[in-house]
């Protein structure tokens, strides 16, 4: 069967066909170092300068041979997700299977070519070692198995989000985006290494990787208590988060983040009002220490503090000024961007608690701050800036030159004003293509065509919006220019406003690298428009407190002076918010718990 | 060490008595061990042991994560690690319901077929050794280490090539790759007559393996023997032709097979068998530059991958006989149990134990290796 | 830039006569020191809020006084002070500016700024003309050093302007 001849016996000089072998070589390997192959899985390398300490090598690591060791002195950077670890090696467990080097989300670990390594007894801690870009005994080789397309083990592609056409949005002021269907949300969230580095970079520090986990899971209930260990204005921060954690995720260093605002939002949506009341409820004290704190103003700085004081068993009441709660969420956000009912749906969860919201209360007409000092054991102010900046040049005094803040505002509140058949708002922010977007949507419905022109300072390489912004303003007609300085309104004879007249801007920084704009005077452009909308800075009205109080509080540079915990330097007095920490919701949350474990620490005294 | 092997006994004076044979035994695989009566140099008994070494490969896998186990199973069977590689790999996908890609599966097969070859030079040379012919094992030995430079290339490791992944293969061919393989072949093939002269066709072999450690067709059926040690028997079993996974039904193969059921028959398949793994790998060489495409399909990311629940058994033709694996999973991120069927589980110890039995001292050795059976598979 | 821009006209005829070095940096100095006055009688009149700002360009103006005065006792410059230089007829803009405007009760931050600025350009527009005036020598390089003194302190101010009005801001 085999064809093998091994019954024959053969003939008697059969050896000497062994003379054959006479003149060939044996078959050896020589014993000069052999070179490995071009993906041979050897001794590490990690290129430190790559490296961000995700520790993600060290999770998929079969045998624990990974331990992450701190460097002192190399960069740690929670902001931009960069952490001063490195994976160290134990070789007497490491299988050189190279999984590290797979799913390394940045590319730096890859396997050398080199492959030997004896040592003395004593020396056998030689075993453990920190992979540095030079090899473990300094001398050079070559890389071996390395991060390749085909072996690549992190999911650099996000899954889309769906949102409505441009044609579609733009005729009103319904959500744009859909949100996650169950399977994108697990698939998504299924990304995640659970590195921690959006923990790190929220200001809030929110539990990301834990509800990306529970999502992952599909255990939305956890996926919220996670959530609301740090968060309360979760719909908020689902939908409006200036998101730091997705500029940390290590994913986002070769790839898309993990959409980690999407995958909160998802969360939120997915559990009912009522059983987030529950979830929310859970850890509130069962008895009331009698002490009572009043917050002025409901936006998220201030309803996060009243949230975590009401939990402790402190009795809250919040001054709100307007008809509503949420702040500059609430009245600087257009709806199409965050719907008022999941807005709504967050007030709830902290009324709920049993927070008490004194509306249209505005402190310093209604009530005074000195009233509040002796009612109250304590006073948060978390005012927010809800002033808008002008810009005071020639001409900007005119009625229809109006101020972002105000108008959306208006809008919010319903309020009727002349709708401009064209508008020219200036300013390079968020907030500028708020208005523009908003003003558009109000033109559409009134003229059945878009006329908004924005004038920025900045050019688009150091632009301040957000660039999904620019491209979904653009989407909807609104013509966006960089580069123009304001120079002035233009008003006719009759009085009416006609436009507004811009100067090229030759550079946005110094030579210290600050804001100062130098301008083109020979190149002016007018820009017609039957409104002018400012939208540059914002500022707080600090009217309310007083000059006697005014005189007595110290400052910083035109803000609060306040301590770290958010004191300001009268005792009963604390400030939170946008007017102490800038623009932003995520910052505010964060700036409330702060502020509140201060009041709470100082009236358990 | 099982303890009832090792207790005093009070023995009745008699010809009989018992030895130790292994494990530090040149003639044994690994860390193996038997406990036999002699009469003599005739066995009376012999009682199989698998030692401590290699043990717990099926409790381990349900500790680590769904993707870790690929760096585990290899070492399973040392010899021939891809089949262990691949079967555990096609579990997963049943279990996934992934789609391999055609590429990864014709690399699949290169592999399996390569690793045969390396797996089947190791075993003769380990069986001439136990004859005590040490030239076709240095010679068996050096030439599979022309194989293992390939899997060098391939995968970068020489022995745990850690190569197969669930969804498909971690690597491309590098450039070339086929050409260098193609000339490996010749070369082994131009060994081939050198082998018959050495080891195949000498008598002095010959007459020391044949009648040696026989077994009927019958028994081989009934003792639970596979592959070479069954196709011996005159029996042509092989799951490539009975059961293809993979491509194999679109490759042309014969199932060689001997009818003497002893330990030269067990060579000789194995002998055949070597030809025909070169032949099936000529037609990889030719068949696999025409298939594009990925070499892997998409898989989630290994820390977030729960397996549906459910449970699968997959199998291959290893160099040893039928190779399976079992995996249940109950949707979490680790195996919920791994079950092994390691063809060498059979033939190393219910099928030894009984062929030992009237065989010479000096055959157990040889019957192990003409049995090719790797102790890590036995107690896994 | 015409926004803070305001007091001084776009242009202006270069019809010129002598003056002694004596008498402008007699009215320089006094241009700052009106200045210093100016912004020092606005503290108490400012929020708290605010009052860092006006504090800060008082100090500044301050500043500037102090080495006018320095200036007038250094015997380089007495030996000088003698000399005639040309110079616009039309020099209105230190007087512009010494003739101080009213910011109205309770100014804010962005009015002070914008008067400051505005300020700061006049005066450095006067030395770089006094400098393009003199022809090379002590003179020359005094008013060079002085013009590039205010623009230094005008860049400061202008990047404090947009740190303050178009970002948010302190």
């Amino acid at each position: 069967m085999s064809g093998i001849s091994y019954k024959s016996k053969g003939s008697i000089l059969n050896p000497l066909k062994n003379l054959a072998f006479l003149g060939r070589g044996s078959v050896t390997e020589p014993l000069e170092p052999r070179e490995a192959s071009a993906n041979y899985r050897g001794f590490h390398v990690n290129d430190w300068e790559l490296c961000i300490g995700c520790s993600t090598c060290q999770k998929v690591c079969d045998n624990a041979a990974i331990t992450m060791v701190k460097i002192p002195g190399l960069p740690e950077d929670p902001v931009k997700g960069v952490r001063n670890e490195r994976p160290a090696i134990d070789y007497g467990r490491c299988c050189w299977c190279g999984l590290c080097v797979d799913i390394c989300p940045t590319g730096s670990l890859a396997l050398s070519r080199e492959y030997v390594h004896t040592c003395r007894e004593d020396e056998l801690d030689s075993y453990f070692v920190l992979p540095d870009p030079n090899g473990i005994h300094g001398h050079y080789f070559p890389k071996g198995w390395d991060k390749s397309v085909d072996a690549d083990l992190v999911d650099l592609e996000r899954q889309p989000m769906t949102e409505m056409e441009s044609g579609e949005r733009i005729g009103s002021f319904a959500e744009i985006v859909a949100g996650y269907s169950d399977q994108q949300a697990i698939i998504e969230a299924s990304r995640c290494v659970q590195c921690g580095m959006c923990h790190d970079s929220c200001p809030t520090h929110m539990h990301a990787p834990e509800y990306i986990r529970a999502i992952w899971e599909g255990n939305l209930d956890e996926a919220v208590r996670q959530i609301y260990r740090t968060n309360p204005f979760s719909h908020i921060c689902g939908r409006v988060c200036t998101r730091r954690c997705e500029t940390a995720c290590s994913i986002g260093r070769r790839g898309d983040p993990v959409a980690i605002r999407w995958l909160k939002r998802y969360a939120m949506d997915s559990v009912s009002d009522e059983r987030v009341r529950e979830i929310a409820a859970e850890g509130k004290v069962d008895y009331l220490t009698g002490r009572k704190v009043a917050v002025i103003g409901a936006g998220p700085a201030g309803l996060t503090a009243a949230f975590d004081l009401v939990k402790k068993g402190h009795e809250v009441t919040v001054y709100e000024a307007l008809e509503k709660a949420g702040g500059m969420t609430r009245y600087g956000i257009p709806e199409y961007r965050l719907p008022y009912d999941r807005l709504d749906a967050d007030v709830a969860v902290i009324t709920s608690l049993g927070v008490g919201i004194r509306y249209n209360t505005r402190v310093g007409r209604d009530v005074t701050m000195q009233q509040l000092q002796q009612e109250y054991d304590a006073v948060l102010i978390a005012l927010g800036l809800q002033m808008g900046r002008s810009t005071r040049i020639p001409g900007s005094d005119h009625e229809n030159v109006r101020r972002s803040v105000e108008l959306l505002r208006m809008i919010t509140e319903g309020e009727k004003f002349d709708i401009p058949d064209s508008a020219v708002v200036i300013g390079g922010g968020n907030v500028a293509m708020d208005i523009a977007r908003s003003l558009a949507r109000l033109q559409r419905q009134a003229y059945g065509e878009v006329r908004v022109t924005v004038v920025a300072l900045e050019d688009f390489d150091h632009f301040l919006a957000d660039p999904e912004e620019v491209k979904e303003a653009r989407e909807e007609g609104v013509e966006i220019l960089d580069s123009r300085g304001p120079k002035g309104c233009v008003i006719d004879g009759q009085g009416e406003l006609q436009g507004l007249k811009t100067l090229g801007v030759l550079s946005i920084f110094d030579e210290k690298g600050r804001f100062a704009p130098s301008y083109d005077e020979s190149d002016e452009q007018f820009h017609p428009g039957h409104m002018v909308i400012e939208a540059i800075g914002q500022m707080t009205d600090t009217a309310l407190l007083g000059d006697k109080l005014t005189e007595q509080l110290e400052w910083n540079r035109g803000r609060l002076r306040v301590d770290e915990e958010g004191h300001t330097s009268v005792s009963w007095l604390w400030a939170a918010g946008d007017m102490v920490t800038g623009p932003d919701v995520v910052h505010a949350v964060a700036d409330g718990h702060r502020v509140a474990a201060s009041i709470d620490s100082t009236l358990a005294d | 060490m099982r303890p009832e092997n090792y207790q005093a006994v009070n023995h009745p004076p008699s010809n009989e008595y018992e030895l130790n044979f292994g494990p530090n035994h040149p003639g044994i695989e690994g860390n193996y061990a038997f406990k036999v009566k002699l009469n003599g140099d005739r066995v009376l008994e012999a009682r199989a042991d698998g030692g401590y070494l290699h043990r717990g490969f099926e409790k381990l896998m349900e500790g680590r994560l769904w993707i870790q186990n690929i760096a585990l199973v290899p070492r399973i069977c040392v010899p021939d690690p891809v089949p262990m590689e691949v079967c555990y790999a096609l579990a997963i996908e049943e279990l996934c319901g992934l789609e391999v890609p055609e590429r990864a599966q014709w690399i699949r097969v290169m592999q399996l077929e390569m690793s045969r070859v390396a797996a089947h030079l190791f075993a003769f040379g380990g069986h001439a050794a136990t004859t005590g012919m040490y030239t076709p094992m240095f010679w068996g030995i050096a030439d599979r280490d022309l194989i293992l430079d390939r899997f060098e290339e391939l995968t970068g490791g020489r022995v745990y090539h850690i190569y197969n992944i669930p969804g498909g293969v971690r690597r491309d061919l590098p450039e070339g790759y086929l050409g260098r393989l193609s000339g490996l072949l010749d070369y082994l093939e131009s060994r081939l007559p050198d082998y018959d002269n050495l080891f195949f066709t000498n008598q002095v072999f010959v007459r020391r393996a044949r009648d040696v450690g026989t077994m009927t067709q019958a028994q081989a059926l009934k003792w639970g023997v596979t592959g070479p040690n069954l196709r011996a028997t005159g029996l042509a079993l092989d799951v490539r032709r009975d059961d293809p996974y993979l491509v194999y039904g679109r490759l042309e193969f014969d199932v060689p097979t001997e009818a003497g059921g002893d330990a030269l028959a067990r060579n000789l398949v194995r002998r055949s068998e070597l030809q025909q793994s070169i032949h099936i790998l000529r037609q990889v060489i030719d068949r696999l530059p025409e298939i594009d495409g990925p070499i892997r399909c998409p898989i989630p990311n290994p820390l977030a991958w729960n397996v549906p629940a459910g449970e699968a058994y997959t199998r291959v033709e290893s160099s040893k006989g039928e190779l399976a694996y079992y995996v249940v999973s109950t949707g979490g991120g680790k195996p919920y149990r791994v079950h092994v069927r390691g063809p060498s589980s059979m033939h190393a110890v219910q099928v030894l134990e009984r062929l030992a039995v009237g065989s010479r001292l000096e055959d157990i050795a040889q019957i192990m290796f003409s049995l090719d059976a790797c102790p890590p598979e036995v107690d896994r | 830039m015409s926004e803070h821009g305001e007091g001084h006209s776009e242009s202006y005829q270069r019809i010129r006569s002598k003056k002694r070095l004596a008498e402008i940096l007699e009215v320089a100095t006094s241009f700052e020191q009106k200045a210093y006055e100016f912004y020092t009688s606005l503290i108490p009149k400012v929020s708290k809020r605010i009052r860092y700002l006006v504090e800060e360009l008082a100090e500044e103006e301050k500043g500037h006084y102090e080495m006018f005065s320095g200036l007038a006792s250094n015997p380089d410059i007495v030996a000088l002070l003698r000399d005639e230089i040309e110079t616009p007829v039309e020099d209105h803009k230190f007087s512009d500016h010494i003739h101080l405007p009213d910011l109205g009760e309770n100014p804010d931050d962005q009015a002070i700024l914008q008067y400051a600025l505005s300020r700061e350009d006049a005066a450095m527009k006067q030395y770089r003309d006094l400098a393009d005036h003199t022809g090379p020598g002590a003179i020359h390089d005094l008013f060079e050093y002085l013009a590039n003194e205010e623009t230094k302190h005008k860049r400061e101010l202008e990047a404090m302007y947009y740190e303050i009005v178009h970002s948010g801001g302190p």
